[in-house]
C-alpha cells in the first residue's frame, strides 16, 4: 500500500467536498481513486432509490457499470448480499463458487475473477455499497477491506454535504438530486457523442475534462449543454465537426440548436 | 431488488381516480390519487415544458391552490428549488429554523395557508422538464420511508402522463402505453435510453423533451422495447431523421 498516495487521496477527496460540488463528479473521482488505491482492476458503486431499486451511479470502467446493471437486472451477486445484509461481502474465487452462478459467469466474461462488496451506512441505514472487482482470484488483503470501506464512508457522507446532516430528509433530496444529476449527464453524453462523432465514454471525458477547464460543476455544464445554452464544440480529437454525418445520408433541413 | 409491484400498484390507484371521473388517465388523476396514497392533506400539480414557466393544472384543495399561488406571488418556495435543483424539497416541518431560513416569506405565509409540512417533487427525466407535483400536510412529520417511495412513484407516473399530453397536442405518437397499461418508458429507466434521447436532440435537431417522444414513438409504431431501440441507436446501427415525410427511420 502507497501511503503516500493514501493521504494524497483521502486530502483530495474531503478538499473537493468543501467547495460546492457535483456529487456524481466526486463519485466518480472516489471510484477511480479506489481502483488506483487498492490495485484492483475496477470498481462500481450502488446507490438506493427510495422507490425501491438500486441504481449503477458511478464506475470506474464500462465493463464494471455493466456487471453491476446485471446483477441489478438478474437480482443475484455478492454487491446485492452486501447491500441486503449491511455486511462486507467477498469471493475470492468466482469460479469456484455456487453462491451466484449468473453473476460469476457474467463477470468471468467481462474478465473479473473476485470481488469484495462494502456497505455504505449511515447510521442503521444501508444507503448502497461500493465494490472492487479484480481480474485475478485470491482473497483480498485486510488493508484492502480497511481502506476501501473508509472510501465508502467517504462516499456516505458526500451525499450529505448541504445543510443540516441531522435531516433525514436532506439526504433523500441529495439522493435524488444526485440520481437525476446521473441522467442530466447520460442526455448530455449523449447529445456530445452524436455531435463530435466519438462514443459515450469518450464524451464523458470531455465533458468531464471541459468542466474542470470552465470551473463548472459537471452536471451544470451537462445541463446547459443538452438545454443549447452552452456549447462544446472542440472535440478530444480534433475532428471537426463537419466530419458528420457518418451513414452518408445528407442531412435533411437546417439544425438549429436549442 | 424491483419496484414493479409498486409501480403497478401505485398506476391502478390513478387509474381508479381516472375510473371514477370516468375519463382517460391524465396527471390530474395523480393528483387526486397521491393524496390519499401518501396520507397528505392537499396536493396541486403544475404542467411546464422545458424552460418555459409552470401553469397550475390541478390542485385538489383551496390549501393546495394557495400554496402554489404563494409561491408564485413571492418568487420563492419549495417549487421553485425543485424545479432548479432537479431533485425533491422535503421540508416536513415549515415552523423550523430550516424551513424559515429556505424561504423567509413563503413559510410563515404557508403555515398561515393552513401547511404544516410540504413536499415537491420535480417532474423531470433528467433535463426533460414536464413540471412539479406538490404535496402538503396540515400536520409537521416527514413522510416515511415507503411513503416517499410511493410519493416519487407518483411523480414518476405524472411525469409520463404529462409528457403523454404534450405528445397528443403536439401531433406526436408517444401517447400509447406498455406493459399493465402503465405509459411506456416508465419501467426502462436505463442509461442507454437517457444517452438515446441526447443522441437524438442532435440527429433531429429538437430539444431533449420532443426527442425523447420521438424516441418512444419509434419503440411504439415498431413494437420494439424502448431499451432495444436505445441500444441501437447508442451503438449507432439505427439513426432517426428529422423529415416526417420520410419513413421513421433505415437500418445504418
Amino acid at each position: 500500500m502507497d501511503g503516500q498516495l493514501l493521504s494524497e487521496t483521502f486530502v483530495e477527496l474531503t478538499d473537493t467536498m468543501v467547495a460546492d460540488f457535483d456529487i456524481i463528479d466526486f463519485l466518480h473521482v472516489l471510484t477511480e481513486r479506489s481502483v488506483e488505491l487498492l490495485d484492483v482492476s475496477a470498481a462500481g458503486l450502488l446507490l438506493a432509490d427510495p422507490r425501491g431499486e438500486l441504481r449503477v451511479v458511478a464506475a470506474s470502467s464500462e465493463a464494471a457499470r455493466l456487471l453491476e446493471l446485471f446483477q441489478l437486472q438478474s437480482d443475484q451477486g455478492p454487491c446485492l448480499d452486501c447491500f441486503r445484509s449491511g455486511q462486507p461481502v467477498a469471493a475470492a474465487d468466482l469460479s469456484a463458487g455456487q453462491r451466484w452462478p449468473r453473476f460469476a459467469a457474467a463477470a468471468d466474461q467481462a474478465g473479473f475473477r473476485a470481488v469484495q462488496a462494502l456497505p455504505m451506512r449511515l447510521r442503521d441505514q444501508v444507503i448502497g455499497a461500493l465494490n472492487l472487482f479484480r481480474a485475478t482470484a485470491g482473497p483480498f488483503d485486510a488493508e484492502v477491506v480497511h481502506i476501501g470501506q473508509a472510501l465508502a464512508d467517504v462516499a456516505t457522507i458526500s451525499l450529505l454535504h448541504e445543510r443540516s446532516m441531522r435531516r433525514t430528509d436532506t439526504l433523500n433530496e441529495q439522493l435524488q438530486t444526485a440520481l437525476n444529476s446521473r441522467v442530466v449527464i447520460e442526455q448530455a453524453k449523449g447529445k456530445l457523442a452524436e455531435r463530435l462523432g466519438i462514443d459515450v465514454n469518450q464524451a464523458f471525458t470531455l465533458l468531464r475534462d471541459q468542466a474542470r477547464n470552465r470551473n463548472q460543476r459537471l452536471s451544470d455544464l451537462a445541463r446547459a449543454l443538452v438545454d443549447g445554452t452552452q456549447a462544446i464544440t472542440v472535440p478530444a480529437s480534433g475532428t471537426p465537426r463537419a466530419s458528420r454525418p457518418r451513414t452518408g445520408q445528407p442531412r435533411p433541413g437546417p439544425r438549429p440548436v436549442p | 431488488m424491483t419496484d414493479t409491484r409498486r409501480r403497478v400498484r401505485v398506476w391502478g390507484l390513478v387509474a381508479q381516480q381516472a375510473a371514477a371521473r370516468g375519463g382517460r388517465v391524465s396527471a390530474a388523476d395523480v393528483c387526486a390519487a397521491v393524496v390519499p396514497g401518501v396520507a397528505v392533506s392537499g396536493a396541486w400539480l403544475s404542467a411546464a415544458r422545458d424552460a418555459q414557466a409552470g401553469h397550475l393544472m390541478q390542485v385538489t384543495d383551496e390549501v393546495g391552490g394557495q400554496l402554489a399561488d404563494l409561491q408564485l406571488t413571492l418568487g420563492e418556495g419549495p417549487s421553485l428549488d425543485a424545479s432548479v435543483s432537479g431533485g425533491p424539497v422535503l421540508a416536513s416541518d415549515l415552523a423550523d429554523w430550516e424551513s424559515a431560513s429556505r424561504w423567509p416569506a413563503f413559510a410563515p405565509a404557508a403555515s398561515s395557508a393552513g401547511a404544516a409540512a410540504v413536499f415537491v417533487f420535480p417532474l423531470v427525466i433528467g433535463a426533460i422538464r414536464a413540471g412539479v407535483l406538490g404535496l402538503y400536510r396540515d400536520q409537521p412529520g416527514p413522510l416515511s420511508d415507503f411513503q416517499l417511495g410511493d410519493a416519487l412513484v407518483f411523480a414518476d407516473t405524472a411525469t409520463m402522463l404529462l409528457l403523454d399530453a404534450q405528445d397528443g397536442a403536439a401531433g406526436g405518437a408517444a401517447a400509447r402505453t406498455g406493459p399493465g397499461g402503465q405509459p411506456a418508458g416508465l419501467a426502462s429507466r436505463r442509461a442507454e435510453v437517457d444517452q438515446a434521447t441526447g443522441m437524438l436532440t442532435e440527429q433531429l435537431g429538437v430539444s431533449i423533451t420532443d426527442a425523447f417522444a420521438r424516441l418512444r414513438a419509434y419503440a411504439y409504431v415498431n413494437d420494439i422495447q424502448l431499451a432495444d431501440v436505445a441500444r441501437d441507436i447508442v451503438a449507432r446501427r439505427l439513426r432517426l431523421f428529422p423529415d416526417p415525410d420520410l419513413p421513421l427511420a433505415d437500418k445504418a
